[in-house]
């Protein structure tokens, strides 16, 4: 004889309760009738007797356990044990079934429309259903039982986040700030800050947050992926290593210090420490990107191109992969191959000069000077800032004789670097030893053989010109490796891909993102290159080796024609690097070789077939 | 008989063999565990509990100190209260409601100093001496709502009606009054049992009980040994109440923000004490005499605590999020551990002759961890979940670890003497994963040699491809065009007859079966007068049916058309099969489906 009459008259009180639609009935549990035979009245046991059994097998998460009991406890209360139904409700929301809990955690409410507790569920129910603007509703009840609870005000913030009122939430947060310093909220209100693009204020949460936990690895990672985005790298340093202090494999800290090792060429640390994130995460493609530029940066291309052959198999829609490959193969002179990629890089991001610029030195090397003029012509309509995309092409321009178009990019790659310079900025020395080089031979053309010139600076600065580009590239990959999922809000243009290494994994779990990163992505192509503090990074010297290997061959021929800027020049860049082969030869001794055998002798290989064969010259 | 301390002997005498003694199964043997020895071992003790209703103490007061369990039996009957002496269970006392905490205490200063055994049930407390019921205590009952308390009271003299009565007491349940289980029963009966009801319970008072959901003792006014204490509860009721232990009267009572789960105590009631307690709304509540404010030194924790224990000053906390916490006395975390699973119970070591003090936590892994401060020094794999724990003497051994596990197992350790505990954590320095090598996928002689002819041939490389792929694109286009035009693809292109064909072969041979299944696309044009037949070489397949008349097809439904077909070849040939479907008076098929047969089996003879 199930008690109807009794859930009835339930659903017709609850409507009060109902401000989030639907309210359930108290289960209708049988309630035994008590017998009337004995004078003598029997004592009823207390409702709540066994709460105290519940919770405890409820916190050690025996919830088989757990709905026996409550369902035991039930039946003997008639469904009038708020403690039993609660616990109900919150085991149901573990199981996912958030709908159910919603129902229960109602019930509750009914049961005791006084215990804010029961609210506070309800509300939290609904906003795992994102129902925001219920839950707050039922936030502020609770609120108006109990005052000055840490819970509901963080909580509000919380909504008012995903509502994207962020002046509201992050008054609530603070209110729950001053309540109680929790961890939560600090993070809650730095990612509100992120959202709103102040990257500064969410330093000074973060700053906050870590000052009242300072063992807390998520926290200092965070914070010091902030301070890279505001390009203190000192700081940013500071603090990933204080994370990799408290949880040496912590996997975020470490892409994030390592890409900045990376950048400071220090690639043998960066590998060991890349070793443990590989252990963590072995299949992540932005771990194997940046494995695969250090081994870039030590020269080890064969390695280079598995690790992020393998990084494209894992993550085979990501461009900075594909442009990374296609750097790598301009290196080692695979034309052919470094075509495919960059133009799948292109057909994945159609927006960047940058990938323009290498393929249009994939194709002045294919032989295919129109469609390279157009892909130059194409970057430099998309990125008007970058100096050495008008180089670049200046030098292109002077390999296929069109002087007087060669002149006008000359020009307006001095006043792009003149402007860069006025705003204080550094310009690469690369780009300006080759400018150096390239200014000259423009001018002198009429008196000499024109074919001979023009063979020369062909074969010269088109050399230096992949190389100029793919050590900028170089740079901007390198440090794309972490960023691999990165293009976030940023206050600086010259802010540099580093600085926003990682960013969107802070958002990444604010399932309100992407569509702010979608947007910022479109307004704020990511910009590499020149930055202040990076700009002539180590690795371009590393690089450079490479490029003066290949400069060096064709100097004989360069050298009677060479105006006397052009002589002096050469063997000063010569000189402040080491040879190719010593670099080479010198493996970090304190290190093991993370290339295996056969890859380094392959690499070896590689090299003597580099130095054997001649590039082909663009044929004129 | 047997003691304890017999494995001491056995220790020194007989390390390696196991040795069994007597007819119980009291055994000591050499486990893997360096640290700790196994004493007993009862797998099937059958005892559900918890780390709080486990205690040792030295109830006959004659250094034998004894095990006393609170076994909750079934959850629902047979619970009882046990004593062990040793391994054997030296009495059993049935508790008549589930137990919720035991605790053993001094309450009187007569001699031999025999301490009395407490066990929270209910709203009772039942205590026992030399092992014999001595006294039951019930909690004060609560306030009633006066309101309430008139209607009874009306009741009584029939001066109110029972439906009005009941009317009244569901308006003030609903104002959020909480009332007493009698009016909460008399709410939920159907009409007919109202009357009944109240007739029966009317005679007898109104009361209003609580739970008590934790005990605790406190040192009187003497901090010795086996001075007197008093009993520390708490109630469902949100209260916590201090007894005196001669008169069994509240001392002082204190109120909580939210209902107690665990509770420690230190200090001595007549001079300082405070009362830590863990309660249901996840925070931790720190008591101190004379202080009314419960919530200065609050900790809220980010998950429900599953254990909370003490070590002089500092409170250390196990969550539901599988952290275990310290905190000091002011409520400031020190430092937090993660941990491989999830806490079952935890409870403190204090071993006093090495003056070794710890944490153990249980874990769902199976597994007992030991943390000396925040450093991991051990680590006790076990056979199942142990959900409770108690550590102190038991017989005549100092370091003896008791635990229950989940599967009701009974297990006995004996910390060794000779055990080390290293004050730090046990993986220390860079992670081993730092050591290993990187796995770089390995390229061959091949890749170079490939490297360099694109090193030399990239030019021409280049065009071929490009050459290559614009005709393969134009020769894509080129059969589509013609796929088209010859009504090839198995999708109409007509929008005359909208018609989609699909075929299976089914059967590994030599007769396959094959369907056809053809659908009309259109949404209200019907198809008719279609034909299928099929294109095949006759001397290696046989179809049974060489075409196949098609009714109507009615727009959206797809039919199936079944042939069986012979092969004729055990050779292991095949070949493809065309599929036409023909509409009369039309010379070019509509569609045409090609199905490539699969190999078929020869004959076997039998």
């Amino acid at each position: 004889m199930a008690d109807h009459g009794e859930s009835d008259e339930h659903n017709k009180e609850s409507e009060g309760v109902g401000a989030a639609g639907k309210v359930p009935s108290i289960p209708s549990v049988v309630a035994p009738p008590v017998k009337p035979r004995s004078r003598k009245a029997p004592e009823i046991p207390v409702f709540e007797r066994r709460n105290w059994l519940i919770h405890l097998h409820y916190v050690r998460k025996e919830f088989e356990t757990c709905k026996v009991l409550i369902r035991e406890q039930l039946s003997e209360a008639g469904g009038m044990c708020e403690y039993a139904v609660y616990v109900q409700g919150l085991i149901m929301r573990q199981e996912g079934k958030i709908q159910e809990s919603l129902d229960l955690f109602q019930t509750c409410a009914l049961l005791n429309s006084q215990n804010p507790e029961n609210l506070k569920q309800v509300a939290r129910s609904l906003f795992l259903l994102a129902r925001h603007k219920a839950a707050i509703e039922i936030y502020q009840q609770a609120a108006k039982i109990c005052d000055n609870d840490w819970e509901i005000f963080h909580n509000l913030g919380v909504c008012h986040m995903y509502l994207r009122e962020f002046e509201k939430a992050k008054n609530y947060l603070k209110q729950a700030l001053t309540i109680r310093r929790h961890e939560v909220s600090y993070v809650m209100l730095g990612k509100i800050y992120l959202l709103e693009r102040d990257a500064n204020a969410a330093i000074d949460i973060y700053r906050n947050a870590v000052e009242y936990s300072p063992e807390n690895p998520d926290l200092l990672t965070t914070l010091g992926l902030l301070y890279m985005q505001v390009n203190q790298y000192q700081k940013a340093f500071e603090n990933l290593g204080n994370a990799m202090t408290f949880d040496p494999s912590h996997t975020k800290a470490i892409m994030a210090a390592c890409s900045m090792m990376q950048s400071h060429a220090d690639f043998d640390v960066a590998i060991t420490k890349y070793r443990i994130a590989a252990a963590n995460t072995p299949e992540s493609p932005p771990l194997w990107n940046n494995i695969g530029m250090c081994f870039f940066g030590k020269k080890k291309y064969v390695a280079a191109i598995s690790c992020l052959k393998r990084a494209n198999y894992l993550a085979p829609f990501d461009w900075k992969i594909l442009n990374n490959l296609g750097l790598v193969h301009l290196t080692t002179g695979q034309f052919a191959s470094a075509f495919h990629f960059l133009s799948a890089a292109i057909n994945l991001k159609t927006d960047l000069a940058q990938l323009y610029m290498l393929l249009a030195i994939a194709l002045s090397h294919l032989d295919d000077p129109d469609n390279a003029s157009q892909s130059y012509e194409y970057a430099a309509k998309l990125d008007s800032k970058d100096p050495s995309i008008p180089l670049n092409y200046t030098v292109h321009l002077l390999n296929h004789g069109d002087r007087r178009k060669a002149s006008g990019y000359l020009t307006q790659f001095e006043a792009l670097v003149e402007s860069l310079r006025a705003s204080g900025r550094e310009v690469d020395q690369e780009l300006m030893d080759l400018a150096a080089v390239v200014g000259p031979t423009i001018h002198v053309g009429e008196t000499t053989s024109k074919r001979l010139i023009t063979s020369v600076t062909a074969s010269l600065p088109d050399q230096t010109s992949v190389h100029a580009a793919a050590t900028n590239a170089g740079v901007f990959s390198s440090t794309s490796g972490t960023t691999a999922t990165s293009e976030v809000a940023r206050n600086s243009r010259y802010a540099g891909t580093q600085s926003s290494a990682e960013e969107p994994d802070i958002m990444n779990d604010s399932p309100v993102t992407p569509g702010l990163m979608a947007k910022s992505e479109a307004i704020v192509p990511p910009i590499y290159g020149h930055d202040p503090v990076f700009a002539p990074t180590p690795q371009l010297e590393d690089d450079s080796p490479f490029g003066l290997t290949e400069l060096s061959k064709p100097s004989p021929m360069c050298q009677p024609l060479a105006s006397m800027g052009r002589t002096e020049a050469l063997p000063g860049i010569r000189g402040q690097l080491p040879s190719p082969d010593q670099s080479v030869s010198a493996p970090p001794s304190h290190m093991s070789e993370d290339g295996d055998d056969i890859a380094e002798e392959t690499e070896k290989e590689m090299k003597k077939a580099d130095r054997a064969s001649k590039l082909p010259l663009p044929d004129l | 008989y047997l003691h304890l301390y017999l494995s001491r002997h056995l220790e020194k005498a007989n390390y390696n063999s196991r040795s069994y003694i007597s007819s119980g199964s009291f055994y000591v043997m050499e486990g893997k565990n360096d640290k700790w020895l196994d004493a007993y071992h009862d797998p099937v003790a059958s005892i559900y509990t918890f780390t709080q209703c486990l205690t040792l103490s030295d109830i006959q007061a004659d250094g034998d100190w004894k095990l006393i369990v609170a076994d909750l039996g079934t959850g629902s009957y047979d619970m009882k209260l046990k004593v062990y002496k040793n391994t054997t269970l030296m009495s059993e006392h049935t508790i008549i409601d589930l137990p919720t905490g035991v605790v053993t205490f001094y309450m009187d200063t007569l001699e031999p100093r025999t301490p009395a055994i407490a066990v929270a049930s209910g709203p009772y407390i039942y205590v026992y001496k030399n092992l014999r019921p001595y006294f039951k205590f019930t909690l004060p009952p609560l306030n009633i709502h006066p309101l309430e308390e008139d209607l009874w009271n009306q009741a009584k003299d029939d001066q109110v009606n029972v439906y009005s009565m009941r009317e009244m007491l569901e308006n003030l349940r609903q104002e959020g009054c909480s009332l007493t289980v009698r009016s909460l029963r008399l709410l939920q009966l159907e009409a007919g049992h109202v009357e009944g009801f109240v007739n029966l319970h009317k005679n007898t008072p109104l009361k209003k009980q609580t739970v008590i959901t934790c005990l605790d003792t406190m040192k009187k006014s003497v901090a010795d040994e086996d001075a007197i204490s008093c009993l520390v509860l708490g109630t469902e009721s949100k209260s916590i109440y201090i007894l005196d232990p001669e008169a069994f009267t509240v001392l002082a009572t204190m109120d909580l923000p939210s209902v107690p789960v665990f509770i420690s105590v230190n200090g001595m009631f007549d001079v300082d004490y405070r009362i830590v307690v863990s309660c249901r709304n996840g925070c931790v509540y720190t008591l101190k005499r004379g202080s009314k404010d419960v919530s200065k030194h609050m900790i809220e924790l980010n998950s429900q605590p599953v254990g909370m224990q003490r070590i002089n000053k500092n409170i250390y906390v196990g969550c539901m999020d599988e952290t275990l916490h310290c905190f000091t006395s002011k409520g400031k975390k020190l430092w937090t551990v993660r941990l491989p699973a999830s806490i079952t119970t935890i409870e403190i070591i204090d071993y006093r002759p090495r003056s070794f003090a710890a944490v153990l936590v249980a874990l769902s892994n199976q597994e007992v961890h030991i943390y000396k401060e925040k450093f991991l020094v051990d680590i006790i794999k076990m056979d199942d979940v142990v959900t409770g724990l108690q550590f102190g003497r038991f017989g005549r051994e100092d370091g003896t670890l008791v635990m229950t596990t989940k599967r009701g197992g009974l297990f006995v350790k004996i910390l060794k003497r000779t055990a080390k505990f290293e004050e730090k954590a046990l993986s220390a320095g860079p992670p081993v994963s730092q050591n290993q090598k990187l796995n770089v996928p390995k390229k061959t002689k091949l890749f170079v040699d490939q490297t360099q002819r694109e090193r030399e041939n990239a030019v021409i490389m280049h065009r071929t491809f490009q050459r290559d792929l614009a005709q393969l694109r134009l020769k894509v286009m080129r059969e589509y065009v013609k796929a088209l035009d010859n009504s090839m693809n198995p999708i109409s292109s007509d929008p005359m007859e909208p018609l989609k064909l699909s075929a299976h072969v089914q059967g590994i041979g030599p007769t396959f079966k094959f369907t056809v299944k053809l659908q009309n696309t259109s949404l209200s044009q019907a198809s008719t007068n279609l034909v299928i037949t099929f294109d095949y070489d006759s001397k290696l397949y046989d179809f049974r049916k060489k075409m196949i008349q098609v009714p109507m097809l009615v727009p959206g439904l797809t039919y199936n058309f079944e042939t069986f077909v012979d092969c004729l070849n055990d050779k292991g040939v095949t070949e493809n099969v065309k599929v036409y479907v023909l509409k009369q008076g039309k010379s070019v098929p509509l569609i045409t489906g090609v199905v490539s047969m699969p190999v078929s089996e020869s004959i076997v003879v039998v």
